[in-house]
């Protein structure tokens, strides 16, 4: 009984993670966390090298956490110990829809993309690694 | 997309094929897409909407003329054309500029400018036009003032029609609009300035529509330094795209002293120099009401790590423009692949940049490299 409980809310959890920002098309790309599943996609896309894009996202809350106060949107190359030249602004949209303008990644490689949910406890960050270029 | 037709050809295309002599190439699959992004090139015109003059025949002709022009200086004595010269790439051969005074930078060359983020070497500006202004009212270039250079437009009778023709109306009583538009003829014509198709470029293209003699037709020394470029040197990191040159900024160990008790901060004081100017792109000088080309200028931050990066120069008819580096220390190419080989990482600051290691170049793979340099000039340059 208790694995088919499991189960079960594992099967919930995927349908809720897929369900998130499916607004954003087939390529969207996902973050999830025990709490919030993210869905972003880049404008243009794919990323590009060299060149300013947006990001939107939806942030999906679980089990009735609340949407973050503020989110703020970074990304750094790990390898290169350095992060972008830019600090992107984000722009609510309302219903967890934002949109990040402003990045850039001035070199080809391996790019951490973070976002930072921030409201009255710690700051929690959703992180995703990805290679452009 | 011609992609998927090269992937696989490569080793095709630089073996010869039939009927052809086999070349010692060190490229493979995996550099085809790195290749590709060092193209097409020309690339298409682009005209800069924050500035209404871009594109215009009758503002690139008055401003190819004010190029030339002395009398846009405060003594009568220097023109753009005195450091910029164009049989030098439009620089002046200097290690540092001399205009009116002695300068401490190495003057830039004028190509391949349209599109562009930041110009200078510190990206003091985020538009051509006002990188255009700065120099005539420098002190150490051409020494004049908005009241002037709107003076000599206004009074001397050729340029005053140059200014209508460009504009369709006179020159009118505010100083400032009229410098700012004398600029922005001058950005006009030096977005004309495009270097030519180069024998890199015919490889590339060739690449791309998988054409093996044309190919083959690239030498054997450039495909090898080529390789290096893109692998072991992973130049192209900040030396990519068509220019040659990701528009960003960099410390790669160059000095920055320029004198007793002074340092030139380099991007940190250009981010400075940007935030205080009146004519960057969020100000009131820019033609686009939308300001749809000052992304870079609402997002760009300052970090400590700025200080000492200068601005990553575009390598295409480098051959014509040395020496090098922004301070004008090293005379040759070959000089550059030798501080690039024989990097000091002491000077480097232990928590920068991770990417640059001493490449211990051998005399080989320094040919190699000066091959592939060479093959980004028309025509191929002497080797230095």
């Amino acid at each position: 009984m208790k694995r088919r409980l499991a189960l079960v809310a594992g099967l919930r959890m995927a349908a809720e993670a897929l369900a998130c920002g499916e607004t954003l098309g087939q390529d969207a790309r996902r973050i999830e966390q025990p709490a919030y599943v993210l869905a972003w996609v880049s404008a243009p896309a794919p990323v590009p090298v060299g060149r300013h894009f947006a990001i939107d996202f939806v942030l999906c809350p679980r089990d009735g956490a609340p949407l973050p106060a503020e989110v703020r949107v970074d990304a750094t190359m790990p390898e290169h110990k350095h992060g972008m030249n830019y600090r992107p602004s984000v722009s609510a949209r309302g219903a967890g829809v934002y949109r990040a303008e402003g990045l850039l990644f001035h070199m080809p490689g391996r790019w951490e993309l973070v976002f930072e949910l921030r409201g009255s406890g710690a700051p929690l960050r959703l992180a995703q690694s990805l290679q452009v270029g | 997309m011609r992609l998927r037709a090269a992937l696989g050809l490569l080793a095709a295309l630089l073996s010869g094929g039939a009927g052809t002599q086999p070349l010692d190439s060190a490229l493979d699959d995996e550099h085809i897409p790195r290749i590709l992004a060092f193209g097409p090139w020309p690339p298409p015109p682009v005209r800069d909407p924050s500035n209404r003059a871009s594109g215009e025949p009758a503002a690139i002709a008055f401003g190819a003329a004010l190029f030339g022009d002395a009398r846009l200086s405060r003594d009568g004595s220097v023109s753009c054309a005195s450091c910029h010269q164009p049989a030098r790439g439009f620089s002046d051969g200097l290690p540092r500029a001399m205009g009116l005074q002695p300068g401490i930078r190495n003057t830039l060359g004028l190509h391949n400018l349209g599109g562009q983020r930041w110009f200078g070497w510190d990206g003091a500006n985020d538009n051509l036009w006002a990188q255009s202004l700065r120099p005539l009212l420098d002190e150490r270039e051409m020494g004049s003032s908005l009241a002037q250079v709107a003076h000599t437009v206004r009074s001397q009778p050729d340029l005053r029609e140059g200014y209508r023709r460009a504009f369709g109306q006179p020159p009118d009583a505010d100083d400032e609009r009229v410098a700012v538009d004398i600029a922005k003829v001058l950005a006009a014509w030096q977005e004309t300035l495009v270097t030519p198709r180069t024998p890199f470029d015919d490889f590339r293209d060739a690449v791309a529509r998988g054409d093996r003699l044309a190919a083959a037709a690239y030498p054997a020394a450039a495909q090898r330094g080529l390789a290096l470029f893109l692998g072991r040197g992973r130049c192209y990191v900040c030396h990519g795209g068509p220019t040659f040159s990701n528009g960003e900024f960099a410390d790669i160990g160059m000095p920055f002293f320029i004198g007793r008790g002074q340092v030139d901060p380099g991007r940190h004081g250009g981010i400075q120099a940007l935030q205080r100017s009146r004519w960057n792109l969020l100000g009131l000088f820019n033609d686009d009401p939308a300001r749809s080309t000052a992304t870079s200028t609402r997002h760009v931050v300052m970090e400590h790590r700025h200080f000492g990066e200068f601005k990553v120069p575009g390598l295409r008819n480098l051959a014509r423009t040395a020496p090098y580096m922004h301070d004008g220390s090293l005379k040759t190419l070959r000089e550059v692949l030798r501080h690039y080989s024989e990097l000091d990482e002491n000077r480097l600051h232990t928590d920068g940049e991770a990417i640059l290691v001493p490449l211990r170049l051998s005399e080989q793979e320094t040919e190699d490299l000066l091959a592939f340099l060479d093959s980004l000039n028309d025509p191929p340059a002497p080797r230095q």
